[in-house]
């Protein structure tokens, strides 16, 4: 359940960013967490529930998530492959070893405050 | 209704907000100081590795095992990382090597922050500032501990028979991140269902580039490959 630790990285981010822009109260923020950063959405959702509504400044906030797809890479022919899950086999060449691409970051993109 | 516009979106518009785009890492705070501690490390001449993995996979008792055998040759030092107590500093301080516990009281994973105060307490320690061998282990968990780059130099996911083949495909972030995985505690592969051709394929499929070797640190098979490759990352 490391989506808590994470979030509390994110309270004491948009406390600077107020702090920083003169602002009290946070409406919207938004992130991207991508396919392969091992964080499951609905803990980190959860946890902001929680955690935004300790602090006066994000009592109210509104939380949005993007999560853009992964991707493979067949380790055979080099074509790239949009799946959800990792395929069994490549569609093309029928080879099993894939390099998944995609982002395995969390990236807070913007804040709306006032 | 909103007085300004007379628009009906309340309460989440405001006229006197203001958007500011930051794109930026929530990790960003981490990576820079696992930068900071990777250069330390390098200034140190330590070759830094992180050990991730379930709780009793057999970390300490492969650490046990590599400095009895590899420890008349290079300098060890080990960073011990649990949720309570210092029984596995204790192990390995009976090993006469520099040892710091670190307790995260809850916390699933060890950060940067944490690893960068436990140089300092290494340093601290007889033999705590030279050291050619530094290894992490970090709390036993497959899964928080992944996210969390320390500065280290290697990453090493760790898996003992008992614990089933499924664990690549179960907890893949574990196995992207790292450079190396160890099978452990191979001596008991008669009484499990552990095929390890199997638990291979699971884990190269996820990340083709990692290294495979499985071993057992209390009858010694397999224990001359990880020390080949542990001697190799010191050269």
């Amino acid at each position: 359940m490391h989506e808590m630790s994470l979030v509390q990285g994110l309270l004491g981010q948009l406390q600077q960013l107020a702090a920083e822009h003169n602002k009290s109260k946070v409406l919207t923020v938004s992130m991207e967490i991508g396919p392969f950063s091992g964080v499951v959405i609905d803990s980190f959702e959860f946890g902001f529930g929680i955690l935004a509504k300790e602090i006066s400044l994000t009592k109210d906030a509104r939380l949005i998530i993007e999560s853009p797809p992964a991707s493979y890479r067949c380790c055979g022919c080099g074509k790239q492959i949009e799946e959800e899950q990792r395929p069994e086999s490549c569609p093309h060449c029928s080879e099993t070893l894939f390099s998944p691409e995609g982002s395995d970051d969390l990236i807070l993109l913007r804040v709306e405050m006032e | 209704m909103c007085d300004a516009c007379g628009c009906d979106l309340k309460p989440a518009h405001s006229h006197d907000s203001k958007v500011v785009e930051v794109h930026q890492s929530l990790l960003a705070a981490n990576t820079a100081m696992a930068a900071k501690n990777r250069k330390h490390f390098d200034t140190m001449g330590a070759v830094v590795i992180n050990m991730i993995s379930s709780p009793g996979s057999g970390k300490t008792t492969l650490l046990e095992k590599t400095i009895e055998t590899l420890g008349g040759d290079i300098r060890i030092g080990v960073i011990e990382g649990d949720i309570e107590t210092d029984r596995d500093a204790e192990r390995i301080r009976a090993k006469g090597v520099p040892v710091v516990q670190l307790t995260t009281g809850g916390a699933c994973h060890l950060d940067a922050a944490q690893i960068h105060k436990g140089i300092h307490l290494l340093e601290k320690e007889k033999g705590g500032t030279e050291i050619d061998l530094l290894f992490i282990e970090n709390v036993g968990n497959l899964v928080c501990p992944a996210t969390f780059d320390l500065g280290e130099h290697h990453r090493m996911v760790l898996i003992s028979v008992p614990e089933g083949p499924d664990k690549p495909a179960k907890y893949p972030k574990a196995f992207h991140s790292s450079q190396l995985f160890v099978i452990t505690k191979i001596d008991i592969l008669p009484y499990f269902d552990f095929p390890v051709e199997e638990a291979t394929a699971e884990a190269l499929q996820l990340n083709p580039e990692l290294q495979v070797m499985a071993l057992s640190a209390t009858s010694g098979e397999g224990f001359e490959q990880w020390l080949d490759y542990l001697r190799k990352l010191c050269n």
